[in-house]
């Protein structure tokens, strides 16, 4: 026994020695290690740095954060796209995509003030910024970016940092003409098919009529058991339940304010008449029975699943934020095409039937974007990449692929895919393929963009190959409201220069953002109690939540907000 | 020893239980049987998820039997290249630091739990303070950086070398062995160190297992200082830095920072191959199976001998 | 006979004898074998855990990560002055309070009820697998848990509909939507998935008990409860003061997980605790001076709780930490 024990422990002693001995290699050689590591991608740079003029490239490796983090940690040039583009400059690219917590990976970044050499920092862009972190574009655009020229000219000045530098690449910036979206990925107030079915497909132009149309269906179907309304509230996504006012007064997401198209006055509506009127509404349903209660509760999880069950009625919603459901629901009416009538239709509800604007304008996110860092081996020859990227033939590559493998050209000289090319292009192969690596985050085209040859930039923008993912069910209640497309059974978007406001940069921790933390703690509280109040008690609740509201600094963050806008819409006149 | 007392010493003739005995077994019995069912129930849960077809899984409903079974979530999150090495690294960092651990918390407990030690109040102080306090996330990422444990294995070991909750804990069960034992063995004229690798630590055994329980599952489960040091360093990435990678993948697909996301590809309106509710559960059975199965093992040093066995020096 | 303060250990041995200094020198050198198994780690202790503590600092800072020590724009007490004038301040810091406290002690009952009926178990088998079995949902995510939770307590979920068949209510009850029950739920979910987990610790306390100590009650015909209070309790007690007391230092970590996922609009007043708080105005913002502003608020008050918490169970003749 005792012999037994020595020999363990004296095993655990040896180990503990080599443990012992390796930390203190790790100790004094860690620095060694660590340097020459990154000696080595020093070098692949270095390798890079010099005559990229003549001859084949020299290959160069360089380094991406991104603080979307939106896919997998690669190459590119373990993509067929990232391929053709490292043949055309010899740059290769290494993806790192955030997993954890934004605010604390960019912290420790300017903190150690080592960066990648090219960062996307997504929500964290203001402290970026703010600490310098990004290097001037301006005159390397000027020497080596044509096609940066020409694609984000029209943009200059507003991606213009207040010194008068442009720091990073904006990704929505339109290029040709303005192609819609033929899908409702913007909010809509959602009905079941059957519902329409049933009615006659009847035109619902106002809130009243889409109400009554639910509440009429339920009352018929009693046996049914069903939901006439449900609402999303899950943490950040709260939003669908505080947005639909804005729309109801007929204007698009310009988040947590309306903006007015002839005095530019931006107003928050979160305690106006038009939030009254829609919780009253809603309060209104959940007497009479037809509103989910466990709307204020429920997980995204437990929201999405009660959407595919087929016994909610309709809900208001962003598109994209129930794709996983409604995919769910048309996989079901391919099957069988009796089910279709589960899938939802999108229907453009305003209070009294004022002129909807759930579609997006033309808009330019310009808090998002990519920059190049201080930290940077090689600027220029990002650059180069960047320029190269944006021709337009790479553009037609990263976004429809190769001719002949992902997408045909018709005697016209229409772009379309068929329907084996559409079955082929699943998840794994947009990896393979690169597609999903560069389908954003990159200085690219925005979505909406037409090509020079008059095809849509975007597959999916693409008539042709809208017309395609149609079933005949789809087809047919398109029909029965005269439209081609789901986009077309709304209004055409209004020019806003500003569009999104919720796009405009407001600073970590200044007034207008710690505003909108508040105001959204507020209104979660609140909300459900007006809801679910007893009719009688709305007025009452409403009162209370006003005097809560008004301890708010609302005049400063509005004040701030249509300065804001005021400031883009001169610098669009420029 | 220890193990030989176990096995002699049960007591096979025990006393005819009487009728409040049997009472209190069975309302026992009966206790114990549905806390398993209410503690096993979301580990069958989420295997299930794990092992229904994930666009089928969005509707909900999925208890403890899959309605459409399917290993393609399995395929999905395992196929990843990078998930062998990664498991390596994870097992490397759990042996390592778990040894690592045990054995010097285990020396400092044993320095302390000695009355006559001179520094031994200084010592604990020192160590119980630090429960509390904290740097803050920037200055202990300067630290880790200015020690060049940046892109290092070792700062998966370093930091977290002596846990103090452990440190405590160890030190409780050497107090409370029998003081005769360590007399008879200082009067014999052991040294400390023999004293301590011969004697103290042997007697340990059980709480040393329970501690490198926690140290196990600790660093197994760790993925922040992989994310915080290590996160463009692929050759020292874990196994659940690489699950959380592919959750956050599987995120992407449905979050939507801007319209563009969405549809810029659309197009092909296949069904969703993956979403994060199964992925999610898929990956809580990945990384738990491996440190499950290990349990075992550590168990038979804290159940096995119970009521009947014990130490005995 | 170390009865002294909370002081380091040389200034009580200074005091402690006239020859003081050259006596503790000469302990010292005699103890060096415990010297060299302990120094060591202080230095350890020191570089990894105070050294950081510059940290401090910037609570009194507008911290802004890009500049040096030097260049950091000096705040003053603004970021406490943030944090405790916030009308939900108070509220905050009850619901942190009152879920820790609850936390502690539904944590510590469950988890030494179940060691206690676990050790009763005479099949070892039967004991391996509930063991085994409760300690599972440990290893399953509060992301996970919390969509467990929170779909076994919706209006269509498995407890409302026990009810209702039962007749005890007509329609689905929204537990999570009533503020009141937040505390309630949260300790339920907490004992659910740690209880097993906890019960380790103490199972290995017990494997220290002298078996005898059984086999002599049993002669003396002491029955099931004699025995667990009088031989299992006892014998683990050390243990269960020197854990306790830790955890009262605990006290201002409630956890953020459960609650920021279980927490929604409604019971929000009851559910919101100081980390979520933290959270939203500090490190959301990128405001990492008021996330450690908090952190030293926390610090203070878990010394305090530590100190007094050790006084008394020094003066009931318990298990001390230090």
């Amino acid at each position: 026994m005792k012999r037994k024990w020595m020999l363990l422990v004296m095993t655990a002693v040896m180990l503990l020695s080599v443990v012992a001995s390796a930390c203190s290699n790790s100790g004094g050689n860690g620095n060694g290690k660590s340097e020459g590591n990154n000696a080595n991608t020093g070098t692949n740079s270095a390798n890079g740095n010099g005559g990229s003029e003549e001859k084949p490239p020299e290959k160069a490796t360089f380094t991406i954060f991104n603080g979307a983090g939106a896919a997998k940690d690669i190459n590119t040039n373990e993509t067929t796209i990232g391929k053709i583009l490292e043949d055309q400059t010899g740059v290769n690219f290494k993806l790192e995509n955030l997993v954890g917590d934004l605010n604390t990976k960019i912290g420790t970044m300017i903190a150690s003030n080592k960066y990648p050499d090219a960062i996307i920092p997504d929500a964290a862009i203001d402290e970026v910024l703010g600490a310098g972190a990004f290097i001037d574009l301006t005159d390397l655009i000027e020497e080596h970016g044509p096609n940066i020229k020409r694609v984000y000219g029209p943009y200059f000045n507003q991606m213009k940092a207040a010194d008068g530098k442009i720091y990073f690449l904006p990704f929505s910036n339109v290029v040709g003409e303005y192609v819609p979206d033929p899908n409702i990925n913007q909010g809509a107030f959602w009905v079941q098919r059957r519902v329409l079915k049933e009615a006659g497909y009847p035109q619902i132009k106002t809130l009243d009529e889409y109400f009554k149309l639910v509440e009429d269906y339920v009352a018929k179907h009693k046996e049914e058991d069903l939901t006439g309304f449900i609402s999303l509230t899950h943490d950040w996504r709260f939003f669908a339940t505080t947005n639909p006012p804005m729309h109801l007064m007929g204007y698009p997401n310009d988040g947590e304010v309306t903006v007015d198209l002839n005095t530019l006055e931006a107003k928050t509506y979160s305690s106006s008449d038009a939030t009254k009127r829609w919780l009253s509404k809603l309060n209104e349903l959940n007497a009479k029975g037809l509103f989910d209660k466990a709307s204020f509760v429920d997980n995204y999880d437990q929201y999405l699943a009660k959407l595919t069950s087929g016994k909610v009625v309709g809900f208001f919603d962003y598109g994209w934020q129930i794709g996983n459901a409604q995919n769910v629901l048309k996989d079901a009416a391919k099957k069988d095409p009796a089910k279709d009538d589960f899938v939802y239709f999108p229907l453009p509800v305003t209070f009294d039937g004022e002129k909807d604007q759930y579609l997006d304008p033309p808009g330019f996110v310009k808090n998002r974007g990519i920059g190049i860092t201080v930290s940077a081996k090689d600027p220029a020859r990002i650059v180069q990449y960047f320029d190269n990227l944006l021709k337009e033939e790479n553009q037609v590559l990263k976004s429809w692929g190769i001719k002949g493998e992902t997408y045909e050209v018709d005697e016209k000289g229409r772009f379309y895919r068929t329907a084996e090319q559409i079955a082929k292009i699943d998840e794994a192969f947009r990896e393979e393929f690169g597609f999903k690596y560069y389908d954003w985050n990159w200085p690219n085209y925005g979505t909406n963009s037409t090509l020079a040859d008059g095809n849509a930039y975007a597959p999916g923008l693409q008539a042709e190959v809208f017309q395609m993912s149609l079933t005949e069910a789809d087809k047919m209640i398109l029909d029965k409201y005269g439209a081609k497309t789901y986009a077309e059974m709304f209004a055409a978007p209004d020019e806003r220069p500003w569009f999104p406001a919720w796009g405009i940069p407001k600073e970590q921790g200044s007034q207008p953002q710690i505003y909108e933390t508040k105001k959204t703690e507020l209104t979660k509280k609140y909300f459900p109690k007006l809801v679910l109040a007893k009719p009688a008690d709305f007025e009452k609740v409403w009162t209370e939540y006003q005097g809560e509201f008004g301890k708010l600094d609302t005049a400063a963050y509005e004040k701030f907000m249509t300065d804001e806008v005021k400031k883009i819409v001169e610098q669009v006149k420029q | 020893m220890a193990e030989l007392a176990v096995k002699t010493k049960k007591p096979k003739q025990r006393r005819p239980t009487s009728l409040g005995d049997r009472i209190f077994d069975y309302a026992n019995y009966t206790f114990l049987t549905l806390l398993m069912v209410v503690t096993l129930y979301p580990f069958l849960n989420t295997l299930a998820v794990s092992l229904n077809d994930a666009n089928d899984s969005i509707r909900g409903g999925i208890y403890v039997w899959p309605r459409e079974w399917t290993l393609d979530n399995y395929k999905y999150v395992l196929a990843e290249a990078t998930i062998f090495h990664a498991t390596m690294i994870s097992i490397l960092r759990t042996v390592i630091g778990t040894i690592a651990t045990v054995f010097c918390s285990a020396m400092v407990a044993y320095t302390i739990s000695r009355q006559d030690y001179v520094l031994r109040k200084f010592v604990t102080v020192a160590f119980i303070l630090t429960m509390y306090i904290n740097g803050g996330l920037i200055p202990n990422f300067l630290l880790i950086r200015d020690l060049g444990l940046i892109d290092s294995f070792w700062v998966y070991i370093w930091p977290g070398l002596i846990g103090v909750f452990n440190l405590i804990i160890i030190r409780s069960f050497i107090e409370g062995l029998p003081e005769s034992i360590l007399e008879s063995a200082r009067i014999d004229g052991a040294g400390e160190y023999r004293n301590f690798f011969s004697i103290v630590l042997p007697l340990c055994t059980p709480v040393l297992a329970t501690v490198a329980l926690f140290t196990g599952v600790y660093q197994w489960n760790q993925w922040f200082d992989v994310f915080l040091y290590n996160s463009s360093n692929i050759d020292l990435s874990t196994l659940q830095y690489e699950l959380q990678k592919i959750l956050q993948n599987s995120n992407a697909s449905m979050s939507a920072k801007s319209a563009g996301d969405a549809f810029a590809s659309a197009g092909n309106q296949d069904a969703n191959a993956v979403t994060p509710f199964s992925i999610r559960a898929t990956m809580t059975i990945a990384a738990s199976l491996p440190i499950i199965m290990v349990y075992p093992f550590l168990q038979k040093y804290f159940v096995k001998g119970m009521t009947v066995g014990g130490v005995k020096g | 006979m170390e009865n002294n303060t909370v002081s380091a250990a040389s200034s009580s041995a200074r005091s402690k004898k006239p020859a003081g200094l050259p006596r503790f020198f000469r302990l010292l050198f005699q103890q060096r074998a415990l010297v060299v198994m302990s120094v060591p780690f202080l230095i350890w202790l020191f570089i990894f855990k105070y050294l950081p503590l510059w940290g401090w600092t910037i609570a009194f800072q507008k911290y802004k990560p890009a500049l040096g020590f030097w260049d950091q724009e000096w705040a003053g007490f603004e970021h406490f002055r943030f944090l405790f004038a916030d009308e939900r301040f108070l509220r905050v810091l009850r619901n942190t309070l009152a879920m820790s406290g609850i936390n502690l002690v539904l944590g510590f009952v469950t988890a030494i009820v179940l060691a206690l009926l676990l050790n009763e178990v005479r099949k070892v088998m039967f004991k391996r697998i509930v063991q085994t079995i409760s300690y599972l949902p440990h290893f399953i995510s509060w992301v996970v848990a919390a969509g467990i939770i929170q779909s076994t307590l919706s209006p269509d979920g498995i407890i409302n509909e026990l009810l209702e068949k039962s007749n005890f209510i007509q329609e689905g009850i929204l537990f999570l939507g009533i503020p009141e029950y937040f505390w309630g739920i949260f300790g339920a979910g907490t004992v659910w998935k740690d209880v097993g987990w906890n019960t380790i610790v103490y199972l290995a306390a017990m494997t220290m008990i002298d078996p005898a100590q059984y086999e002599a009650a049993e002669m003396d015909g002491a029955g099931r409860f004699k025995r667990m209070w009088h031989i299992t309790l006892p014998g683990i007690k050390p243990v269960i003061v020197v854990l306790l007391i830790m955890n009262i230092g605990y006290l201002m970590e409630s956890g953020f997980e459960p609650q920021y996922l279980l927490g929604n609009g409604m019971n929000i007043d009851y559910s919101e605790n100081l980390d979520i708080f933290v959270l939203k105005y500090g490190i959301a913002q990128g405001n990492f001076s008021l996330s450690i502003a908090a952190g030293m608020f926390k610090t203070v008050v878990s010394f305090i709780l530590l100190f007094i918490a050790n006084n008394i169970s020094k003066r009931l003749g318990e298990a001390r930490l230090y």
